[in-house]
């Protein structure tokens, strides 16, 4: 998207959402909360995106990472007792998916979209030939208000008093920015993803530099697992995932394959899908739900439409690389 | 993107003529994919052994209830249909460049379509069948042509625009079937049942929207490799800008692979809804347009190759019911054989274990993001 | 006239030959109830067989509970009972013939989209006695029972409790998708009994979209999260994963048993979701594994009647939240739930 045009946008909504929260405070409040947590997996999930795009893989097995990260980390933590042990068996089965596909995209030279459909195929036999009923975390994640900030208006509720994997879901997105855009690894990774062979010119390994940004990436999607199971949900079920690894992929396009822009594009997504639910809720419009439910598709597809440049992809992305 | 990339240049589906080269260069392409299929069962039946089943007996019933019984047959023929027509449409898309994660979007469009055209419609069954099947096909390409619109005019990725699309189209086909087309006085979400017209007939155990779909997919083999039409497709598939500077017009083109594409989805549904459900109704046809997608990837986008792609996925859906009635194992099983099967014929680890090379080129079917 | 009856022995011979094959392939088929492993054990034996909705067997809801009532018939009568989980819904005629063939005295199906593959295989088959579980029957076939609930009325009855109850003045619900009859039945029930109880109550229905529709528990959770935040004390999870999320979400709420509570559904969720107990109030419960129990056992001494049975709704027990209950609450409730049993209470929704 044109940066004006996001710019504009981002102003557009932002001062309605001040109106709406003087208009109505507590709606305002909880609509942009379940805006917030519906973004939370997204916003990880598409960060794995950007990682490995950036360095020149396509991940198209972000939902199978998740569901096989939650599957671990949920039975990892009823089975040990323990939610910070649950957490880290469901990131290290992100990483170990991340490897996977490391292993088969970059090292084997597989073609991208089948090493990830591998995994998503995989991920659901798995996940659900091996789920057994009856078991219940040890207990809940705890919500941390941030002493001061937590009392600014508006913002405070929303944004500073969530649980932890919300906090960490916001600020990696930044940190991303900022590795991917002012350090050596974030030249390098993009590098590796646009001029393959400039980088290995220079000096770049262009197969490592993939494998480990793509394993490392894994552990993202291991905490996006982790957080619909652990966090979020508090459960696992089968196919719980339901396609956010696939409305991710679109997010991370939608926010032209930086992390910021992500961010903002997996925000705008939680929000429209607070308000078709409140819309629902409110019986604003008598129109038919599936119509209510449309809304964040409908509007996502328009406004790309309405405001697309060109927005392009890392020019080797989906190709491995192979020396002259 | 430049034409002289090596890692384009041994692309697969370039030249899928089989009968160019020796017999030894055809060889892997018929071993491995049936030596992967074999060791992905194997590694699947030590799933089996460890639930405490004899894996040999749980193929044994696996296989002889999808394929050694008329019915078991007729299912098979029945569910093979749709994939190998999702998987043409999901292939037609790849070799254009384009990633429709969209068939089962356009497919439901489709199939609630015909069925529209199936019961309003009163005509001969020869004017029936086709028109019911060319407007469910129709409704597809439609579908489908709003994603390659804005690809083509809008630089959307036609990525984000099916997968929104497909969450669209199944909000969509809900409320078609349950308000205006529902059938009346009961609670169903569904449409009427079609007109007897407008079924697509059995010839003895063979149902004709399966002989429609191998005919459509050995068209569509000629089509793509022997056409100027095809050459377009691979040529904007592969270099949008050599394809500019040859004189094609990359969005036309575009456009009407999506199109395509989208009628072919929209194809696999009509033939469920006149040759199987007899009706629309949503749950009926759920995960076929995903399962298009794991089947041109098994084909790794040849035509052709989506026929057997297509039957062994139907015979290993088929077969599991029987395979946990006798057996207690989870029909989930076919999941992971599938996923392993997958992995065997895209890696090189059979390959190198037979044929001992080192340095196999790995074929790429897909083409990223375009662009 | 004579060819037909020849082919019908046929059929039955080679129907014979084939359970007798299974039974000696079979393997461990040991008389136990309660796998699905093995195979009836002959003709001489009582077998039920059930064939799921697309969906497991553990489900923790109707599926679950009609093989659990299976399972307790089956210890019951002495019988065996078998399932087999239904992957793609046209595989449902020939699930079911899979227990045809293997000669099963009793076929339970589950869900209403199997409605016409009963009547078919019941028509068909007219010495296999069939239970369709939430199949409402329009024509009665002797050989299959519709075993249907009036879910309108347990939603009547949770909402009216949750309109006795609640503090704020709002409730609400968090549910699967409308264009599924019990769920809208029990969404519009629920809403009909709030303001019964109490007419300045505000309700809250909220459906998922129709995909994923029961298998999203973290929209689930946070759409009941919302609701909370909204002002809402009482929330109804009616919609498979999907309300399960938002029962799980409401036990996390500060206050939740005391001024906060979550009501299930299809069956008591203080077994099904443990994760809730501390909020959950009751459950709208159809005696789903009670029905189906019953059904089964009536099939096997001969007392079943074809067309529909309908089934027991009620509330299922106020468990841990029994003290934050008021004594005439509680009497008013089960007054109401005597009125809508007896039809002196009309829920009047219709879908």
């Amino acid at each position: 998207m044109r940066a004006r045009y996001a710019y504009a946008l981002a102003i557009i909504i932002g001062i309605a959402i001040v109106v709406c929260f003087f208009l109505d405070e507590i709606r305002t409040v909880s609509v942009l909360s379940f805006s917030l947590r519906y973004a939370v997996p997204l916003i990880l999930a598409a960060m794995v995106g950007i990682v490995c795009e950036r360095s020149g893989v396509i991940n198209i097995g972000i939902e199978g990472q998740m569901l096989m990260s939650a599957f671990a980390g949920f039975f990892g933590a009823a089975v040990t007792g323990n939610l910070i042990l649950g957490t880290l068996i469901g990131i290290g089965t992100g990483m170990i998916m991340g490897a996977f596909l490391a292993t088969g995209a970059v090292t084997w030279k597989m073609d991208q979209i089948i090493a990830g459909t591998v995994i998503n195929i995989l991920a659901v036999g798995l996940t659900s030939f091996f789920y057994v009923q009856g078991q219940v975390l040890p207990g809940n994640t705890p919500i941390v208000a941030i002493p001061l900030l937590s009392d600014i208006p508006l913002a405070g509720p929303v944004l500073f008093n969530n649980g932890l994997f919300t906090y960490a879901a916001v600020a990696i997105p930044l940190i991303l920015w900022v590795l991917l855009f002012k350090t050596r690894w974030g030249l390098r990774t993009r590098a590796v993803g646009e001029k393959p062979s400039a980088a290995d010119t220079s000096g770049v390994g262009v197969d490592p530099m993939r494998f480990w940004n793509v394993t490392i990436a894994g552990a993202l999607a291991g905490m996006a697992g982790a957080y619909l199971a652990i966090e979020a949900a508090g459960t696992f079920e089968r196919g719980f995932t339901a396609g956010r690894g696939f409305t991710a992929l679109a997010i991370m396009i939608f926010g032209a394959w930086n992390p910021i822009g992500a961010l903002a594009a997996a925000f705008f997504f939680g929000l429209t899908q607070g308000l078709a639910s409140q819309l629902q809720a409110d019986e604003v419009i008598a129109i038919p739900q599936q119509f209510i439910n449309m809304l964040p598709y409908v509007l996502t597809i328009v406004l790309l439409a309405v405001v697309s440049g060109r927005i392009k992809p890392p020019s080797a992305v989906g190709r491995p690389y192979e020396k002259d | 993107m430049s034409t002289t990339d090596p890692a384009r240049t041994d692309l697969g589906f370039t030249d899928p003529d089989p009968r160019r080269g020796g017999p030894l260069d055809r060889l892997p392409a018929i071993v491995i994919p049936v030596v992967s299929v074999l060791l992905a069962f194997a590694i699947g039946g030590i799933l089996i052994w460890l639930q405490g089943v004899n894996p040999f007996q749980a193929y044994y019933v696996l296989f002889s209830n999808a394929l050694g019984t008329t019915e078991g047959l007729l299912r098979v023929m029945q569910k093979s249909t749709p994939l190998i027509l999702t998987g043409l449409a999901v292939t037609v898309g790849l070799r254009a460049g384009l990633f429709n994660i969209g068939a089962q979007g356009q497919l439901l469009v489709a199939a609630l379509g015909t069925a529209w055209a199936g019961y309003n419609f009163q005509m001969p069954m020869v004017l029936h069948i086709p028109v019911a099947l060319v407007f469910g096909m129709l409704c597809g390409a439609a579908w489908a042509s709003i994603a390659g619109a804005l690809r083509a005019y809008r630089s959307v990725s036609e990525v984000i625009t099916t997968i929104m699309l497909n969450s669209i189209a199944i909000a969509l086909v809900d409320y078609l079937a349950s308000e205006p087309f529902k059938e009346p006085d009961q609670p169903l979400t569904r449409t009427p049942e079609i007109a007897p017209t407008a079924m697509l007939p059995t010839f003895g155990i063979v149902p004709s929207g399966f002989l429609i779909a191998i005919v459509v997919a050995i068209v569509f083999g000629w089509l793509l490799s022997r056409t100027t039409q095809g050459f377009r497709f691979n040529t904007v598939g592969l270099n949008p800008s050599a394809a500019r500077y040859a004189g094609i017009s990359v969005k036309g083109t575009i456009l009407l692979a999506m199109a395509v594409s989208g009628a072919l989805a929209g194809m696999g549904g009509a033939i469920e809804t006149l040759g199987v459900t007899g009706r629309f109704e949503p749950a009926f046809n759920a995960g076929l347009g995903f399962d298009g997608i794991t089947i041109a990837l098994l084909a790794r986008a040849n035509p052709i190759a989506t026929i057997p792609a297509a039957i062994l996925i139907g015979t290993l859906r088929s077969g599991a019911a029987a395979l946990q009635f006798q057996t207690g194992i989870e029909p989930e099983v076919v999941d992971v054989i599938l996923a392993i099967t997958l992995l065997l014929v895209s890696a090189p680890i059979v390959a190198r274990l037979l044929f001992r090379k080192r340095n196999i080129k790995q074929t790429q079917v897909t083409q990223g993001w375009g662009s | 006239m004579h060819r037909k009856i020849a082919l019908a022995a046929v059929a039955a011979a080679s129907a014979v030959v084939l359970a007798a094959c299974g039974g000696s392939g079979g393997g461990s088929s040991s008389s136990s109830a309660a796998g699905g492993q093995g195979d009836c054990p002959g003709a001489d034996a009582f077998c039920i067989g059930l064939v799921t909705d697309t969906g497991k067997v553990d489900d923790k809801s109707f599926n679950q509970s009609a093989w659990e009532g299976a399972l307790e018939a089956a210890s019951a009568t002495g019988g065996y009972a078998k399932y087999v989980e239904t992957v793609d819904p046209k595989d449902y005629e020939n699930n079911i013939n899979q227990f045809i063939q293997a000669q099963y005295d009793v076929i339970v199906t589950v869900g209403f989209l199997m409605g016409e593959a009963s009547i078919a295989a019941a028509k068909a088959n007219p010495n296999v006695q069939f239970i369709g579980v939430d199949q409402f029957q329009g024509e009665e076939i002797p050989n299959l029972t519709g075993l249907v609930f009036p879910e309108d009325k347990a939603g009547y009855a949770a909402g009216y409790l949750a309109g006795l109850m609640t503090k704020t003045g709002k409730i609400g619900a968090v549910l699967g998708t409308d264009t599924v009859p019990p769920v809208k039945l029990f969404g519009e029930g629920y809403k009909a009994g709030a303001l019964a109880a109490n007419p300045s109550v505000e309700v809250t229905l909220v459906y998922h979209a129709p995909d994923n529709a029961f298998n999203d528990p973290e929209w689930g959770a946070a759409e009941a999260k919302k609701q909370l935040a909204q002002g809402a004390d009482i929330i109804f999870g009616a919609g498979g994963n999907t309300g399960n999320g938002a029962l799980i979400e409401i036990a996390k709420a500060p206050g939740a048993g005391e001024s906060i509570f979550c009501i299930g559904v299809d069956t008591d969720q203080f077994f099904t979701v443990p994760q809730a107990a501390t909020c959950l109030l009751t459950s709208a419960e159809k005696k789903l594994t009670l029905g189906t129990r019953t059904l089964i056992e009536q099939a096997q001494a001969g007392t079943r009647k074809g067309g529909n049975y309908f089934g027991l709704t009620g509330l299922a027990p106020y468990h841990d939240t029994e003290a934050a209950v008021p004594d005439d609450v509680k009497a008013k409730v089960a007054e109401v739930i005597a009125g809508l049993d007896a039809g002196t209470i009309m829920t009047n929704v219709t879908l």
